[in-house]
C-alpha cells in the first residue's frame, strides 16, 4: 500500500482516482459528494465520504494518542455530523477537510468531556456562525488553504512534527518533550519557531 | 473596535486545536469573536488541521458506515444559561451566570458557570477611574475586555482586547477615567490579592 503521506499530494481540492466497478475511473471530489448529500440525501455520496475520511478522522485521534473506541466513535459522530450538515458546508470558506477536521475536533470534545457537560463545542459552533462574511477583504477559504499547505511545506520535519503533537495531543510542553524524548525547552523553541515560520509564510503569502 | 493586544500564537493555536482549558477558552472566544484578525488566524490553524488530516495515515475502521436515516437530526441549541443580555457576548450563550454582585464601591463580580473547568471564570465591572486590586497570582490570569477599558504597565487594554499575563506578571490595573471597564477573566492557580479591595474579592475568587 502506498503510504498516505505520498499518496496526499497538496492542493485543496487533491484529487484521487478511484476505480469503480472495474471500468469507470472518477476523482475523489469531496465537495460534489458533500453537495450530493445536501440536495438528495446521496446514500451512495455518503459511503464514499465515510469510506475516505472515517478512517482518517480515526487516524489523526489515534495520532494524538486516543484509543481506537474513542478515535472509531469520533469517526462515526464525525462522518454523521457531516451528513446531517451537508447543507451548511461552504466550500468558499474552508476545504472539506478542514470543515470535518473542526466537525471531529468538537466531538472528540463532546464525547470525551461526556461527563463534564462540556459546552465549548457550542462555543466554537456560535463562533463559526457569527462569523461575518466580508468578501471584500477577508481571503477567499480556497486561498487560505492554499497558503497554509504551502508554508506547513517550509516546515522542518521537526518544525512540522513538534507542531502536529502540539495540535493532536495537546500543547503541554511537557508531554510532547516525553514524547519526542526531547528537552523541554527545546520542544518551548521549536513549537514557538514552527507558528512564527508559518505565520510569517502567511504572511508573506498574503 | 481596534483591538491592539492579542493571544500569542500558542495560545491561538491550542484554542484552535481545541486544547485549551474550556475557562481559558472561553475568554479566548470573547476576544476571537471581537477581532477579526485573531479569528483568521484561528481559521489559518484550523486548516493546519485539515492539512493534517488530510497526510495522516488512516486506520481502518471496525464498522462500516451507519445508516444515516435512523439518526434524528441534531436539535438546536441547548443553552443552560440565563437570557443573554445585550452587550453580552454571544459565545457566553451556553454558560450560566451569576447575579453581579457588588464587592465594593463601583465594583461587581458575576460568576460564570463553565462546569469543571480547572479555570475560574468571572466578570468584573469597575466605575470609571477605579484602581483594580493590586494582586500577584501562581497560574495564568486571562482577560478579554468587553467594553470601556483599563490600563497598567504593558499598556491601554480596550474593547476587543486579549490580557494574557502569567505568573511572572504583578498587575495594577486602572480603570479608564471616563468609560469605566467590563471585561472577563479566566484565572488559573492561586491568587495573592492585596490591600483592602484584595481582602473582599479573596473568598470571591477562590474555588
Amino acid at each position: 500500500m502506498v503510504p498516505a503521506l505520498a499518496l496526499n499530494v497538496d492542493g485543496m481540492r487533491k484529487a484521487r482516482a478511484m476505480v469503480q466497478r472495474g471500468r469507470s475511473v472518477v476523482l475523489f471530489d469531496p465537495n460534489r459528494l458533500i453537495a450530493a448529500i445536501a440536495r438528495s440525501g446521496d446514500r451512495q455520496a455518503f459511503a464514499e465520504l465515510f469510506d475516505h475520511f472515517a478512517p482518517r478522522v480515526k487516524g489523526l485521534l489515534m495520532r494524538g494518542g486516543a484509543s481506537a473506541e474513542l478515535a472509531e466513535e469520533v469517526a462515526q459522530e464525525a462522518l454523521l455530523a457531516v451528513w446531517r450538515k451537508a447543507a451548511l458546508f461552504d466550500p468558499t470558506k474552508a476545504s472539506a477537510s478542514t470543515w470535518i477536521a473542526t466537525i471531529a475536533r468538537n466531538l472528540r470534545i463532546d464525547i470525551a468531556r461526556r461527563e463534564t457537560r462540556s459546552r465549548l463545542s457550542q462555543v466554537y459552533e456560535i463562533l463559526d456562525e457569527e462569523d461575518p462574511e466580508r468578501p471584500d477583504d477577508v481571503l477567499s477559504g480556497a486561498e487560505r488553504e492554499a497558503r497554509v499547505r504551502a508554508a506547513m511545506n517550509h516546515l522542518s520535519p521537526d518544525q512540522y512534527r513538534v507542531v502536529e503533537l502540539a495540535f493532536l495531543e495537546g500543547f503541554s510542553h511537557q508531554d510532547v518533550a516525553k514524547r519526542l524524548a526531547i528537552p523541554l525547552g527545546t520542544v518551548k523553541s521549536r513549537l514557538r519557531l514552527a507558528l512564527s515560520h508559518l505565520r510569517g509564510r502567511l504572511e508573506d503569502l498574503r | 473596535m481596534s483591538v491592539v493586544h492579542r493571544p500569542s500564537d500558542e495560545t491561538l493555536a491550542a484554542f484552535a486545536g481545541g486544547q485549551l482549558d474550556e475557562g481559558l477558552a472561553v475568554v479566548v472566544a470573547c476576544h476571537v469573536a471581537a477581532d477579526r484578525r485573531s479569528r483568521e488566524r484561528v481559521h489559518e490553524l484550523e486548516a493546519v488541521q485539515g492539512a493534517l488530516l488530510d497526510r495522516v495515515e488512516p486506520v481502518p475502521m471496525t464498522a462500516g458506515p451507519p445508516d444515516p436515516e435512523h439518526r434524528t437530526p441534531a436539535g438546536p441549541h441547548d443553552p443552560a444559561g440565563l437570557p443573554t443580555e445585550p452587550e453580552m457576548p454571544a459565545v457566553l450563550r451556553p454558560y450560566g451566570l451569576g447575579p453581579w454582585r457588588p464587592i465594593g464601591i463601583r465594583i461587581a463580580m458575576r460568576r460564570v458557570d463553565v462546569p469543571r473547568a480547572e479555570a475560574r471564570v468571572f466578570m468584573l465591572r469597575a466605575g470609571p477611574g477605579i484602581a483594580l486590586p493590586h494582586h500577584k497570582h501562581t497560574g495564568f490570569e486571562w482577560t478579554t475586555i468587553l467594553s470601556g477599558a483599563y490600563e497598567h504597565e504593558y499598556g491601554r487594554y480596550a474593547a476587543g482586547d486579549f490580557d494574557e499575563a502569567d505568573a511572572e506578571h504583578v498587575h495594577t490595573p486602572r480603570v479608564d477615567p471616563v468609560e469605566g471597564c467590563t471585561c472577563i477573566v479566566a484565572m488559573t492557580g492561586g491568587v495573592q490579592l492585596q490591600g483592602w479591595l484584595g481582602r473582599l474579592l479573596q473568598p470571591l475568587v477562590r474555588f
